[in-house]
């Protein structure tokens, strides 16, 4: 028995000395790039030619200045805000209506509807870019915001909807039947019970499709032209893309870029591993 | 009746919104594209069908070919590279040899919220002559002059793309994997180390046959993901030099964005899609078929 213990013991040290190299070594190289570009991004271009590794010796806010003053990225973030969010309130908005629909009502054509909306999950984006462009061109809708808004949601459906309709299937039907006996109208009881019990759920849905909404590159990049349209990713490509040789520019630039969605992470952390780790169980 | 008809007025009401803008910005564009499919353009006027003959143009297009061929190796180092790797991250943490665990998913999980621009652009500059990578390759050869020129080989030219690709995507399944394995009753564990089995016995009788499902599922999502790669390698290469890094969506947008070649575009689109779901129902084919092997 001693002897086992002390043979667990001695094993569990090489487990324990190999998860330390490996998972440092990983951080390492996870942050690593991303330390690099922080400090170059306060350094001049000359500076970050002549000691492309050394920390910043004369720290200046310039490129960050010259960033925000040529790169339209102002007006990027606030494009990229509009998109992401008004599309994810109402992918959030339809999801749940629909799952709700799908799994309280207990019709048959709710299995085809189903069927239908989890088709999506297989078809991208690339599938529909040339129609999607020819459409939105012969409707008008091309370079507008609601051009871009109305893909997003669509897009985002599929796993929305597969998402809610899980949780909702949960809810006890006793709940509904109750609140119908005491003559409330479907409508009322999604808005004040649905809703309102839906809250984990739609916290999953939201923070998903919009880090997807936020980082989505294709799809602006194709049904929008001005520069007003553009969102901070495609801002970012045509101003800080690979053809830019000013690297300190650069750097400030895509640091800009970075730091919403970091915020983002530390906020909606806990949310995003549920959602990622849950959704791909439920599939 | 009346309760009936209100219902299912309720019922159509609840549904229509996301079926409707599902229909008109998925269903109908894909319909849409099959028939353009099959029609040529120029100078943005459709000026006929051609029958299959976009397909036979494209399957036989070298360029096409390479595109591929691309797609196939992001495929290859996705399954291969990113799942596993994925699932040694997850049971490492997952196991807590280590304190801190938290610390290091937190870290490890970071890139999954940066834009793939960002990532491309980053990158670029990591392998770029000032950058992190040749700096440190300078340092340990002592070659003062070393730049990088893997882009420029035909044969290895997405090499730096496959790297990145494992950086940025390598956390999603770390963490898809860590959520499953903490599924797994902490007794079944503790039972197996009492009777003194190894790691490697535990990690192969109890964690994989527990985390097979999963791992088919994302199978799944690696392969669909892999055949829809745009983003990284357009701000990376935009599939240059030459087509040497293009991809199938790259291939794709410059038809129909830079030729204007509508038909020819749609085609290749609905090749995308065959693909996906070609190689879709294969993997689902092979797990049914292992997994009644399995029992």
């Amino acid at each position: 028995m001693m002897q086992d213990t002390l043979r667990t013991q001695k094993i569990n040290k090489g487990w324990k000395l190999f998860s330390y190299a490996f998972l440092i070594f990983f951080t390492f190289l996870t942050l690593g790039p991303l330390i690099w570009m922080t400090y170059s991004s306060f350094k001049l271009n000359g500076e970050i030619m002549m000691y492309p590794l050394a920390l910043p010796k004369h720290a200046t806010l310039a490129n960050y200045a010259r960033a925000i003053e040529f790169g339209n990225l102002f007006s990027a973030f606030k494009n990229s805000i509009v998109y992401s969010a008004v599309s994810t309130c109402l992918t959030v908005l339809f999801s749940l209506s629909a799952g709700f629909a799908l799994t309280k009502f207990g019709y048959k054509s709710s299995k085809f509807y189903m069927g239908t909306f989890t088709l999506g999950l297989l078809i991208t984006v690339n599938s529909v870019i040339t129609p999607l462009f020819i459409m939105e061109i012969n409707t008008g809708l091309y370079n507008t915001h609601l051009g871009v808004i109305l893909p997003y949601i669509a897009f985002g459906l599929p796993m929305a909807i597969l998402i809610a309709s899980s949780f909702i299937r949960g809810i006890p039907d006793a709940l509904i039947e109750a609140a119908l006996i005491d003559g409330a109208k479907y409508g009322y009881i999604f808005f004040t019970i649905i809703l309102m019990i839906s809250t984990p759920v739609m916290a999953t849905i939201s923070v998903l499709t919009f880090l997807s909404n936020w980082n989505e590159f294709l799809l602006v990049f194709t049904l929008t032209s001005g520069e007003a349209m553009r969102s901070l990713p495609v801002t970012v490509n045509s101003f800080a893309g690979r053809l830019n040789q000013d690297y300190g520019l650069q750097f400030s630039a895509l640091v800009i870029a970075t730091i919403p969605m970091f915020v983002f992470y530390v906020i909606a952390h806990n949310s995003l591993v549920k959602g990622f780790g849950e959704g791909a169980i439920k599939e | 009746m009346v309760q009936d008809k209100s219902k299912h007025r309720a019922y159509l009401s609840l549904l229509l919104p996301a079926f409707l803008v599902y229909v008109l910005i998925i269903l109908y564009p894909i319909l849409m594209s099959l028939g353009l499919s099959f029609t040529k353009w120029r100078h943005f006027k459709m000026v006929g069908f051609v029958g299959l003959e976009n397909y036979v143009a494209i399957l036989t297009d070298p360029s096409f070919q390479k595109s591929m061929w691309n797609n196939v190796q992001i495929m290859l180092v996705s399954v291969l590279g990113q799942i596993p790797l994925g699932i040694m991250l997850a049971y490492l943490i997952f196991r807590q040899w280590v304190k801190h665990t938290k610390f290091f998913e937190m870290m490890i999980f970071l890139p999954i919220t940066i834009s793939s621009v960002v990532v491309a652009l980053l990158w670029n500059r990591v392998f770029s002559p000032v950058g992190i990578y040749t700096s440190l390759i300078r340092t340990i050869t002592d070659n003062p002059d070393y730049v990088v020129k893997i882009f420029e080989n035909r044969t290895f030219a997405m090499v730096p793309i496959l790297v990145v690709l494992l950086w940025q995507h390598t956390s999603l399944y770390m963490v898809i994997f860590l959520a499953n394995l903490q599924r797994i009753p902490e007794s079944v564990f503790e039972a197996a180390t009492l009777d003194g089995a190894k790691e490697f016995t535990i990690i192969r009788s109890i964690v994989l046959p527990q985390l097979a499902n999963v791992i088919f599922t994302c199978s799944v999502l690696a392969i669909s993901g892999s055949l829809k790669s745009f983003d990284l390698v357009f701000a990376m290469t935009s599939g240059g030099p030459v087509d040497y890094t293009s991809v199938m969506a790259l291939y794709l947008y410059k038809q129909t964005f830079t030729f204007n070649n509508y038909g020819y575009g749609s085609a290749v689109s609905i090749i995308i899609v065959l693909l996906s779901v070609g190689l879709i129902t294969f993997v689902r084919y092979v797990y049914a078929k292992a997994q009644r092997k399995y029992e």
